[in-house]
């Protein structure tokens, strides 16, 4: 375990706009008396083993992430915080409005496109929820957009693969995370007319700050009261929290991730 | 809450409209209509909705409480407005229109909402009288101070100033400029010189502050733009007036260029209308007046007429804004004399009135050169310059300075006038 007093914290640089995000966290913290610094991997699957080790103190893990160390902890880790748009997410199955799609019985035999493997929202979930309605996957023609893979979705790329896919007909179903779906709707960038919803799966959670058991109680009673001191109408706490997605930092919470795990045990067995 | 409990909501008719199809269009402004909390029902036909407007409440941080199926085929879903959204605050009544001609003024529309004596850096350009959503980046306007920015008459001025706007081309009676003997229109030639050189510093000195005005003070911003537009103007009529004539220009003098930096690098929004407005554009008054008293042809007694008419609105609000700032702040008294001192020591050993200047205005006076006029042209400028201290001294006093203040700020003045 790192015993210098600065908090490491890691993330995944999934994006450009992932460098000023940390910069000015970090800047926020030194700026309320915690040190704090951060290390960016390319993938999260370097990032979990990095904390196993105990190179840093903290992630901030997608979904798959968590629940990956909650499993390698034996459900010890410490959770500290999550956002508010972590919470509750859903995905969508849309599918095109020609397709002759009008249940989840009639997606046997059509094309569906899913994100990317490593994508909560994009495909684990809804492929998970689908065989749980008592959908058979195999008599699917299942088309992969596996773009951004170690990035868990974060970009969002292989969501607008697969609305492009139904846009233009390659695809008669495809499975997105409801938030690209309705800021998508609500930019106006969805032909109304061309695609609906088919199905909606239940509620799930989603990114998680992470540590281990043996994070020093002063990292972890600093980090939590500082991060939840952010507040949404100070201007240099907006810019940060909306580059990063969210309103505000809110508790965590481990019932969000129960799908999840079950999803990732049925794919291991 | 469930939906049927919130029987009194605010509601609207969605009929088929969709996420993508237009419905937050309706959603959107009605839910700002409430407080947070506030609840709204949308009665919808379509089914996809029911997918949807889920998960955009959940997207724009409103609480979706829920569904019914209160006829058949036709939703009713209900939602309360979320806590991060622009704040109520004040909705704006409509403007009452002036009784007496029937038209909505600019100063009445601009003080319907009064004036924060204090500027927020975070309402950026948004017009006063807006909700300003909160969280904005801070904007570098360092003029946000209302005591030292915005007279009370401003908007008033606004009108007049456009009001007044007239046109070099159409509104000079150009033809009646005639063939003058040479010195005469030579005299012509170096005034229109003088002239256009000092108008420029008046064109770039106030753009240097507009930038810097708060927005809550557009009213000061808008003004000035049209003191720039008048300063163009004057510029072309004074060039063209040079020229039409066939004099041609004149000279530009080390007193006028050195008088003009200082005022140039002024630094302070007062500081700068109190040396430009009230003292150099005051001066010039008083020298407008001598050229139209003594011009040759109408043409040049109309555009200095037409250019005083502008600059006495210039010395007006350069008035306001420093008797404003006075009232409010008697260390001001003390720091604009220092301001004068400061530039008449730049000035310093320059001697008096630019040579080539004095020479035009004493034979514009005497009409020519005939010694006998040249006299009396003489003796006409010894009393504008005595004209002009008598006048600073009164706009001085009327600004709110004493009178042994005003003696010895109008003594230290720059005797380039501007």
């Amino acid at each position: 375990m790192r015993s210098d007093e600065t908090i490491l914290l890691g993330a995944v640089a999934y994006d450009s706009k992932v460098v000023p995000i940390w910069e000015g966290i970090r800047a926020y913290f030194v700026s309320e008396g915690v040190p704090l610094d951060f290390a960016l991997y390319s993938n999260y699957e370097r990032q979990v083993e990095e904390l196993l080790a105990g190179h840093i103190d903290i992630a901030w893990n997608t979904p798959l992430a968590h629940v990956r160390i909650r499993q390698r902890t034996s459900g010890k880790s410490l959770s500290l915080g999550m956002r508010d748009s972590d919470r509750d997410f859903h995905a969508k199955v849309v599918v095109r409005s020609g397709a002759g799609i009008r249940n989840l019985k009639d997606l046997e035999g059509k094309t569906l496109a899913v994100g990317s493997r490593d994508s909560t929202q994009a495909r684990i979930l809804p492929l998970h929820f689908l065989q749980q309605e008592g959908v058979d996957l195999s008599r699917i023609n299942i088309l992969p957009f596996d773009t951004d893979l170690g990035k868990h979705g974060d970009t969002g790329s292989s969501e607008l693969d697969v609305l492009r896919a139904l846009h233009d007909g390659t695809a008669d179903a495809g499975t997105i995370g409801d938030l690209v779906w309705v800021t998508e709707q609500a930019a106006g960038r969805i032909d109304p007319d061309k695609l609906e919803v088919l199905y909606t799966t239940p509620g799930f959670d989603h990114c998680m700050f992470d540590a281990l058991p043996t994070l020093p109680e002063k990292k972890r009673r600093d980090f939590t009261r500082v991060l939840f001191a952010m507040k949404w109408d100070v201007p240099e706490h907006r810019r940060l929290l909306e580059l990063e997605g969210l309103r505000e930092w809110v508790t965590p919470r481990e019932d969000g991730y129960r799908s999840l795990e079950q999803a990732l045990d049925a794919g291991s067995r | 809450m469930t939906p049927s409990s919130a029987a009194g909501a605010v509601a609207i008719e969605a009929g088929e409209l969709t996420i993508g199809g237009g419905l937050l269009a309706l959603v959107r402004p009605t839910l700002d209509l409430l407080e947070p909390g506030g609840v709204l029902a949308v009665l919808s036909r379509s089914t996809a909705v029911r997918e949807d407007l889920p998960s955009w409440c959940r997207a724009e941080r409103h609480e979706y409480l829920g569904r019914e199926e209160v006829a058949e085929g036709m939703d009713r879903h209900l939602i309360a407005r979320g806590t991060f959204s622009v704040p109520q605050g004040t909705r704006e009544g409509s403007l009452s229109i002036d009784g007496r001609d029937g038209r909505p003024s600019s100063a009445a529309m601009l003080t319907a909402v009064p004036m924060p004596a204090r500027a927020s850096v975070e309402t950026g350009f948004a017009p006063r009288g807006s909700r300003v959503e909160p969280g904005g980046p801070a904007y570098p306007f360092a003029l946000n101070e209302r005591d030292r920015v915005a007279p009370p008459d401003v908007a008033r001025l606004y009108d007049q100033a456009v009001a007044s706007q007239w046109d070099a081309n159409r509104d000079i009676p150009w033809n009646t400029v005639g063939k003058l003997a040479p010195p005469l229109e030579h005299a012509i030639g170096q005034i229109m010189t003088f002239l256009a050189e000092n108008e420029l510093s008046a064109l770039y000195l106030p753009s240097r502050f507009i930038s810097l005005i708060h927005p809550a003070f557009a009213e000061v911003a808008m003004f000035l733009a049209s003191q720039l537009a008048d300063e163009a103007r004057h510029i072309d009529v004074f060039l063209k007036r040079a020229r039409v004539g066939g004099g041609g220009l004149g000279v530009s003098s080390v007193t006028t260029s050195r008088s003009l930096l200082s005022l140039l690098e002024t630094r302070d929004f007062t500081e700068a209308a109190f040396l430009l407005s009230v003292l150099g554009e005051g001066t010039f008054l008083d020298l407008l007046s001598f050229i139209e008293t003594w011009a040759p042809d109408e043409a040049t007694a109309e555009l200095t007429r037409r250019a005083r008419a502008d600059e006495s609105r210039h010395v007006h609000f350069g008035l306001s804004h420093v008797r404003w700032g006075l009232q409010h702040d008697p260390a001001l008294y003390g720091q604009l004399e220092a301001s004068v001192r400061r530039r008449a020591a730049t000035l310093a050993g320059v001697g008096g009135v630019p040579a080539p200047l004095q020479d035009a205005l004493t034979i514009l006076a005497a009409g020519g050169t005939e010694p006998k006029a040249v006299a009396r042209g003489h003796e006409a400028f010894r009393e504008l310059l005595e004209t002009m201290h008598q006048n600073r001294l009164k706009r001085l006093e009327h600004a709110g300075f004493d009178a042994i203040q005003a003696q010895t700020i109008s003594a230290l003045h720059t005797p380039n006038f501007m």
